[in-house]
């Protein structure tokens, strides 16, 4: 066996290893010798674990791993079952596979809402787990086949606790995110919707207005982050960093970076009645970082006045800042 | 010195576009087409040593440099080719600016090659792909389901990540040109 073939073997099955979800420290220790061993190795191992992360896509095409055995139809793996919710005058289409029966019960939609300046802790029924911010609404509902959220509003974190059988999928306007098991935040403002992932991966489609068929579909993971601009949607390199100052707010506080004035008013509005307008652009344009609590405008008001000299007027309705 | 993380991001996004473009270039460049993956193999060995001292601003350049040179010393080393072909490796300065958009459309089509790449897998090898890729299966689950050894689903999985890894990477959707081999074959027999 030649030199490169010999690394290729060893890191397909380092890689498949580190994904059975069995892995020790042993392993780690292993893996760690095998992999600075030389840098022939890691050329192998990256390699290989990079196209194997890009075959993911594959994930998205609707193909259907097929069943054990001679080769069946499909169709009969994927029969598609009705449920009619009776006490509505809809009739929910479902695609269920047969083996889980076509007997699910019908899907009740839970309801929930963080008001300004509010945040909440969610448990859903799967063991799942879901924090609000400021200003936000979800549904939820849970079939045998599949869980769903829709993101109506806001922004919302997901620990969504692990089910191979069930997709957990969040709908965000035209966005929808598919997951098996993860932790990641969608925050979805009218039509633009950004999701950052903590762990795991997701796969984000865009539905095409024509038909059902996503319209283009990515896949991110942990440490990344993608913002959906009009029709297309960008992906950010590896940034753990970015992913944690977008998360900022699980703990009460944003995070700015280079934020512009303008920006940094309107993320702030978002948990206050009263909101903070910049009346003019030189001021609008300053670039301005740092963290702040959430909750505490006024501070936050305050060091405008204080380090970058600028006006700062509180009225009933609004906070009013101008240089 | 540069940390593995960073290497291996750069690697992944700077050096691995270029694989289609890199094996052409050996492939034509070399006679043995045996020798072709593992030269491959130790061009990538070399760029990730190159790079631990600073990431080069221009990472194609750098590649082709680096397999230029490494091609160079073997053919020298080795004394299978001419002076011609080092003069021809010598000026390969050329292909690296006419290989750009091979790598622009490697990115946008990567979707419709990872489809092409599961129809390409024998039945079995796609079925054990797609139970991990689509369902999340683990090794042990998959062999389970399927009635079969982890070995067997570990050996065969490896086989469909390698056989997807190079055709995601623009690798053998392109016919191995038999001219090359058989005039190889012949001249080492001399």
């Amino acid at each position: 066996m030649s030199r490169a073939e010999k690394a290729d073997d060893a890191a397909a099955g380092w890689v498949i290893r580190r994904e059975n979800g069995d892995w020790s420290e042993i392993d780690q220790a292993a893996f760690d010798a095998w992999l600075s061993a030389s840098d022939g190795n890691k050329a192998a191992y990256w390699r290989l674990k990079h196209s194997w992360k890009e075959a993911d896509r594959i994930g998205a095409l609707g193909i259907e791993a097929a069943p054990a055995g001679p080769r069946r139809s499909l169709a009969r793996y994927w029969i598609p079952a009705v449920l009619a919710a009776s006490l509505v005058a809809a009739i929910w289409i479902a695609s269920v596979p047969s083996n889980w029966g076509s007997s699910a019960p019908e899907p009740a939609v839970a309801t929930y809402e963080a008001r300004v300046g509010e945040r909440k802790n969610i448990a859903l029924a799967d063991g799942s787990r879901v924090e609000l911010n400021t200003h936000s609404a979800i549904r939820a509902t849970s079939t045998s086949g599949r869980r769903e959220v829709w993101l109506d509003n806001g922004e919302a974190y997901f620990e969504v606790r692990h089910d191979p059988q069930r997709p957990f999928v969040v709908h965000a306007g035209a966005r929808t995110v598919t997951v098996l098991g993860t932790k990641f935040s969608v925050r979805r403002d009218g039509k633009d919707v950004s999701v950052s992932v903590v762990e795991g991966r997701v796969r984000i489609d865009e539905l095409s207005d024509a038909d059902d068929r996503p319209a283009s579909t990515t896949t991110i993971t942990g440490g990344m982050s993608a913002i959906s601009d009009g029709r297309s949607t960008l992906v950010t390199q590896r940034s753990d960093e970015r992913v944690e100052s977008a998360l900022a707010w699980r703990d009460g506080m944003l995070n700015f970076d280079q934020t512009t004035l303008a920006d940094a008013a309107a993320e702030f509005s978002r948990y206050h009645r009263r909101p903070i307008v910049v009346t003019d652009e030189g001021a609008a344009g300053i670039r301005i970082g740092g963290t702040f609590q959430a909750s505490n405008v006024e501070a936050f008001a305050r060091l405008l006045r204080d380090a970058y000299g600028l006006h700062v007027e509180i009225a009933p309705d609004a906070i009013k800042i101008s240089s | 010195m540069v940390s593995d993380d960073i290497l291996e991001s750069w690697f992944c996004s700077e050096v691995l576009p270029n694989e289609g473009a890199l094996t052409g270039f050996i492939r034509n460049n070399w006679r043995a087409a045996e020798d072709v993956v593992d030269l491959r193999h130790d061009v990538y060995e070399l760029a990730i040593a190159g790079a631990r001292r600073g990431l080069p601003d221009d990472a194609r350049a750098f590649l082709f440099t680096i397999a230029r040179n490494h091609l160079i010393n073997r053919a020298k080393r080795a004394r299978i080719v001419s002076f011609e072909l080092v003069a021809d490796l010598e000026a390969v300065q050329h292909d690296v600016d006419m290989l750009t958009a091979e790598r622009h459309v490697l990115a946008r089509d990567a979707l419709r090659r990872a489809q092409e790449g599961i129809d390409r897998l024998s039945p079995r090898v796609r079925q054990i792909v797609l139970l991990r890729k689509v369902e999340g299966l683990n090794t042990r689950e998959t062999a389970a389901r399927l009635g079969i050894g982890i070995d067997a689903v570990e050996r065969q999985l490896a086989m469909g990540m390698k056989a997807l890894a190079d055709f995601m990477l623009g690798g053998p959707g392109k016919i191995m040109r038999q001219k090359f081999v058989r005039k190889g074959r012949r001249e080492t027999e001399v």
